[in-house]
C-alpha cells in the first residue's frame, strides 16, 4: 500500500503544480488588470503605473509566479487586491454560506423526492402520477434564475412572507426560526430540480423492485403492498437514488452561483464572479487552485479506497 | 415479516421524513410567532425627527478600501458617513460654505487662502482634528497612487502653513479657480491608520458614523459617532450597507422593507416605483452625471472634424434620454449642468439633431468604412444607447459596429487611450468650477486624454479657466466660453446628455441629503 501511495501522490502533487501554472498564466492573458481597475475610469497612466509597482504587477510573470507559489504553499494564501481583506477569510466565509444554501436545498430535495416518490408509488393513481410527471418536469425544465424571480415575487412580494434575499440579519445560529425563513426560497429554488430529478429516478427505481420475484412472494404471503413499499423495495432502491444523489449534488453546487445572485446570498459563486469582473488575480487564482485540490483529493482518495479494497490494484496488475 | 436492526421501517422512515420536513418548513410555521418580513417592517410615516434606528441600504458593488479617494463604486457612501472636508458647496451654486473650517481669506492676487479651522472637531480614535491633518490629507491625496481626480489640483498646492493647529495657510503655485473644488473634495485623512485604510481594517475620519465592521462582498457597518461636533447629530444610530449586485434583487429587498434604501434599482423600474405609495426616487441634483460619445482622433476615418460632425448632427439626445434614462436628464451638446457658470444655452444646441446637415457633410466626404464602437457591459443603459446611436448613424450613412466589453477591459482601453474608434460612457467633474474638468477627468483633459487629442488652443484655453482667481464672474465666464468653443469646435467628444444618478427609497426615510460626489449626507437622516 505505501509503494502504491508512492506512486500516486507524487502524480496527484503535479496536477496540482500543473494547473497552478495554468491558472497563474490564464488569468493573465484575459484582458485588464487589476491596476487599471483600481486607478479608475479618470486615472492618468502614471497612476496606473503607481498602483501597478504598488501591487507587484511590474514584476516579471516568472516572480509573481514564485511569489504567489511561496505563499500557497506555506499557507498564506495573501490578501485580496481589490474586494479586501485575507483570501482565506473570503473563501471560509464564502464557502460556509454555500454549503449552508446547498445543505438546506439537498436536505428539501431528499425530503421531497423521498415523499412524493413513496407516495406515488404506494397510491398508483393515474391522476396521481401525471400530476407528479407534469411537476416534474416543469420543475427541470425552467431554470433556477427564473423559478427565483417567481418565488420571490410571490411569496415575498405579493403575498410578503418570505424575505426577498439576503442573509439572516443575526447569523444562522442566534435565531433559528428566522434563519429558517431566510433559508426558505433560495432552498426551495436551488433544490427543486434536485428533488425532481430524484423523484424521476427513484419512482422507477421502486416500480422496478416492485416487479421482482421477492415482491411477488411478499404479496403471495399476505403482506400489506405499504409495508413491501417501505420496508423492502425502499431498502433496495435506495442505492440507485444515492448514486443520482452524488451527480446531483453537483449540478446544485453549480447552480448555487446563479441561486445566490438572486436571492443576494454572498457565497462562493459570488466571490468568483466578483473575483472575475475585478480581475482580482490572489482571489481568483485561490479559488481555482482551490476547486482543482478538491478535484484531485476526491480523485486520490477514491483511488486509495479502491487499492485498499482490491489489491490487484495495489500491485498494479489488471483489475 | 421481521426486519434485521438496519432495516428501514416504515415507522422509521415517516418520523425521519417528518422531522425532515419540520426541519425545512417549520420555520414557515413559526412565521407566524416571529416573522423575519414583519421584523424587517414596522414603524408607521411620522415626519417628526425620531432619534435612534438603522439605516439598511443596498448597494451594487463592494467597497474597494484602495479606491477611497476615487469618488467610484460604493466610496462615496462609505467617505460621506466617516469622513468629511473644510468646506461643502450646496447643490446647486459655488458658494463653499464652512464645515471642518470655519472661515477663509484668499489672497487679493489668488495665490493664497488662510483658513480658519474648527476646534472642537476630533477623529473617531479620540484625537483633535488640526491644522497638521489639513497638511497630511492634501498631501496624501495628491500622491498618485491614490487617484484622486483633483490631484493635479493638490500638487498645485506648493506650500503648507500648518504652524497654528487652528489654522492652515496654502500658498498656491497659481491662482485656481477650482481651489474650493479641492477644498470640498479632500477628505480629511487620519494620519495614525493610514496604512489601514487601503485595506479596509481601519477607516477613521471626522465624520458623522464610524466605521465598525466590514464583511467583503457582503455587508458595511456604521456607528453613530457620539462625539460628533454637531450637537445632538446624528439622529440614526447605525447604517448597515449591505451588497446586493442584482438590481431586480435590489428592488425586491426594498419592496419587502428588507433596505430602505437602494443604489442600483433601474430608471424603468425607479420610474414605476415614483407611482407606488410608500416610495419616493431620490434625484441627484448637482450631482449630475454626462453620457457621450468618445472619438479616438488618432484613427484616419475619425480624424476629420466634418465627420466627427456629422455624427454630432445625427445622435438622437432627446430620444436616449426620454427612452433610455425615462426623461431623468435632459440633451446636452456641452457637458456643463445647467447650474454650472459655464452653461450656455446657445451653445449647448449647436448640435441638435439634424439629419439634413448630417447628410449634407458626409455627401463632401468619401464613405467611411465601418466603424467599431464600444461599450462598457457594465450598465445596460450603455448598450441601449450605443444601439440608438448606431441607428441614428446608419440613418445618416455611417455603419457602426457594437463593440460589447466588460468593465475591467473597457476602463483599460479608455486609460490606455486603446479604443479603436468611438466609445460610449459617461463622464462626471462638470458638476464642479468648469476647470476642474478639463484639468482633471481624464477623457477632457487638455494635456493627455482617450481620444489622442491634442492642441495648444485647448490646453491654453483650459489653463486659463484654471489660473482664474474666481470660478465666476464676466473674467470666468468668457473663460468657459471659449473653453466651450474648443470643446465644440474639435468634438473629440460628442455629448449626448446629462442624465441624475437615482436611489430608490422607502418613505419612511426623512432628511437625507448628499454632496456633489453623490457621498452620503446623513447627519440629519432620520426613520420615521
Amino acid at each position: 500500500m505505501t509503494a502504491y501511495l508512492l506512486r500516486r501522490v507524487p502524480s496527484a502533487l503535479a496536477v496540482l503544480f500543473g494547473a497552478s501554472v495554468l491558472i497563474f498564466l490564464l488569468l493573465r492573458l484575459v484582458p485588464g488588470d487589476p491596476a487599471t481597475i483600481l486607478a479608475g475610469a479618470d486615472a492618468s497612466p502614471e497612476t496606473v503605473a503607481a498602483i501597478r509597482h504598488q501591487l507587484g504587477l511590474d514584476r516579471s510573470i516568472p516572480a509573481q509566479y514564485l511569489s504567489w507559489l511561496r505563499g500557497v504553499v506555506t499557507g498564506d494564501l495573501g490578501r485580496s487586491y481589490l474586494i479586501g481583506g485575507q483570501i482565506s477569510d473570503l473563501i471560509g466565509r464564502g464557502l460556509s454560506n454555500t454549503l449552508i444554501l446547498a445543505g438546506a436545498a439537498l436536505l428539501l430535495a431528499v425530503t421531497v423526492s423521498l415523499v412524493v416518490s413513496v407516495s406515488s408509488v404506494l397510491w398508483d393513481r393515474r391522476w396521481l402520477n401525471a400530476i407528479v410527471a407534469a411537476a416534474n418536469t416543469v420543475t427541470v425544465a425552467i431554470p433556477v434564475f427564473v423559478t427565483g424571480v417567481l418565488l420571490v415575487l410571490v411569496f415575498a412580494v405579493a403575498i410578503p412572507v418570505l424575505p426577498a434575499g439576503g442573509l439572516p440579519p443575526d447569523g444562522f445560529v442566534a435565531r433559528p426560526d428566522i434563519a429558517v425563513q431566510y433559508l426558505l426560497l433560495p432552498a426551495t429554488c436551488l433544490g427543486l430540480p434536485v428533488a425532481a430529478a430524484l423523484t424521476r429516478f427513484l419512482t422507477e427505481a421502486l416500480r422496478t423492485e416492485l416487479a421482482k420475484p421477492y415482491v411477488l412472494t411478499a404479496r403471495a404471503l399476505g403482506i400489506p403492498r405499504r409495508r413491501i413499499v417501505t420496508h423492502n423495495a425502499l431498502r433496495n432502491a435506495l442505492p440507485t437514488m444515492l448514486t443520482t444523489l452524488g451527480i446531483q449534488t453537483g449540478n446544485l453546487l453549480g447552480g448555487a452561483v446563479l441561486v445566490e445572485a438572486a436571492f443576494a446570498w454572498p457565497g462562493i459563486g459570488r466571490l468568483i464572479e466578483e473575483g472575475i469582473n475585478r480581475r482580482d488575480y490572489p482571489v481568483v487564482q485561490a479559488l481555482l487552485l482551490f476547486s482543482v485540490a478538491v478535484f484531485v483529493t476526491i480523485q486520490l482518495t477514491t483511488d486509495i479506497a479502491h487499492a485498499y479494497l482490491d489489491p490487484r490494484i495495489r500491485i498494479g496488475g489488471r483489475a | 415479516m421481521n426486519s434485521s436492526p438496519g432495516d428501514l421501517h416504515r415507522r422509521n422512515f415517516l418520523r425521519g421524513s417528518a422531522v425532515a420536513a419540520l426541519a425545512i418548513f417549520g420555520g414557515g410555521a413559526l412565521a407566524a410567532c416571529t416573522s423575519a418580513v414583519s421584523q424587517q417592517r414596522g414603524g408607521d410615516d411620522n415626519a417628526q425627527p425620531v432619534r435612534g434606528g438603522t439605516l439598511k441600504y443596498g448597494v451594487v458593488v463592494d467597497l474597494v478600501p484602495a479606491n477611497l479617494l476615487t469618488n467610484t463604486g460604493t466610496t462615496p457612501y462609505v467617505v460621506g458617513l466617516v469622513f468629511e472636508t473644510l468646506v461643502r458647496y450646496p447643490h446647486d451654486k459655488f458658494e463653499p460654505q464652512p464645515l471642518l473650517a470655519k472661515s477663509w481669506t484668499v489672497a487679493p492676487d489668488g495665490k493664497s487662502i488662510t483658513l480658519d479651522l474648527r476646534d472642537d472637531v476630533k477623529f473617531h480614535s479620540g484625537r483633535p482634528f488640526t491644522s497638521k491633518d489639513v497638511e497630511f490629507s492634501l498631501r496624501t491625496y495628491a500622491d498618485p497612487k491614490w487617484s484622486g481626480q483633483l490631484k493635479s489640483t493638490a500638487a498645485a498646492v506648493t506650500g503648507i502653513d500648518s504652524s497654528d493647529p487652528h489654522r492652515v495657510t496654502l500658498t498656491l503655485a497659481h491662482p485656481l479657480s477650482n481651489l474650493f473644488d479641492l477644498l470640498d473634495t479632500v477628505p480629511i485623512l487620519d494620519s495614525e491608520s493610514i496604512d489601514q485604510l487601503g485595506t479596509g481594517e481601519k477607516i477613521v475620519g471626522t465624520g458623522p458614523f464610524r466605521f465598525t465592521q466590514r464583511i467583503p462582498n457582503q455587508q458595511l457597518v456604521f456607528e453613530k459617532n457620539p462625539n460628533y461636533w454637531v450637537p445632538d447629530r446624528p439622529y440614526l444610530d447605525r447604517v448597515e450597507i449591505t451588497i446586493i449586485p442584482d438590481n431586480q434583487a435590489q428592488l425586491n429587498a426594498l419592496k419587502t422593507g428588507q433596505i430602505h434604501l437602494a443604489d442600483g434599482v433601474t430608471y424603468r423600474d425607479n420610474e414605476n416605483l415614483a407611482k407606488t405609495d410608500g416610495y419616493r426616487v431620490i434625484t441627484y441634483e448637482g450631482a449630475e452625471i454626462e453620457i457621450y460619445v468618445g472619438a479616438n482622433v488618432a484613427d484616419p476615418v475619425l480624424s476629420d472634424v466634418r465627420l466627427r460632425q456629422a455624427i454630432a448632427y445625427s445622435v438622437d439626445r432627446e430620444r436616449i434620454i426620454a427612452e433610455v434614462f425615462r426623461g431623468a436628464g435632459y440633451a446636452a451638446n456641452l457637458p456643463w449642468p445647467k447650474n454650472s457658470p459655464a452653461f450656455d444655452a446657445a451653445r449647448n444646441t449647436r448640435y441638435s439633431r439634424d439629419v439634413a446637415k448630417a447628410k449634407q457633410i458626409l455627401a463632401q466626404l468619401p464613405k467611411p468604412p465601418k466603424i467599431p464602437l464600444t461599450y462598457n457591459t457594465a450598465l445596460s443603459a450603455y448598450e441601449a444607447t450605443a444601439q440608438i446611436v448606431q441607428a441614428n448613424l446608419a440613418e445618416v450613412g455611417i455603419e457602426v459596429e457594437l463593440t460589447p466589453t466588460d468593465n475591467a477591459t473597457f476602463v483599460k482601453q479608455l486609460i490606455g487611450a486603446q479604443f479603436p474608434g468611438l466609445w460610449i460612457t459617461d463622464h462626471s467633474w462638470a458638476q464642479f468650477v468648469p476647470s476642474t474638468l478639463t484639468v482633471s477627468a481624464y477623457p477632457f483633459n487638455a494635456r493627455k486624454n482617450a481620444s489622442h487629442f491634442e492642441s495648444p488652443a485647448y490646453v491654453a484655453a483650459a489653463d486659463a479657466a484654471w489660473q482664474l482667481p474666481q470660478s465666476t464672474g464676466p473674467d470666468a465666464v468668457r473663460a468657459y466660453q471659449a473653453l466651450s468653443d474648443q470643446l465644440l469646435d474639435s468634438l473629440f467628444l460628442i455629448e449626448i446628455g446629462v442624465r441624475y444618478s437615482q436611489g430608490s427609497a422607502t418613505r419612511k426615510l426623512h432628511g437625507f441629503n448628499w454632496t456633489k460626489r453623490r457621498e452620503l449626507a446623513l447627519t440629519e437622516a432620520f426613520l420615521a
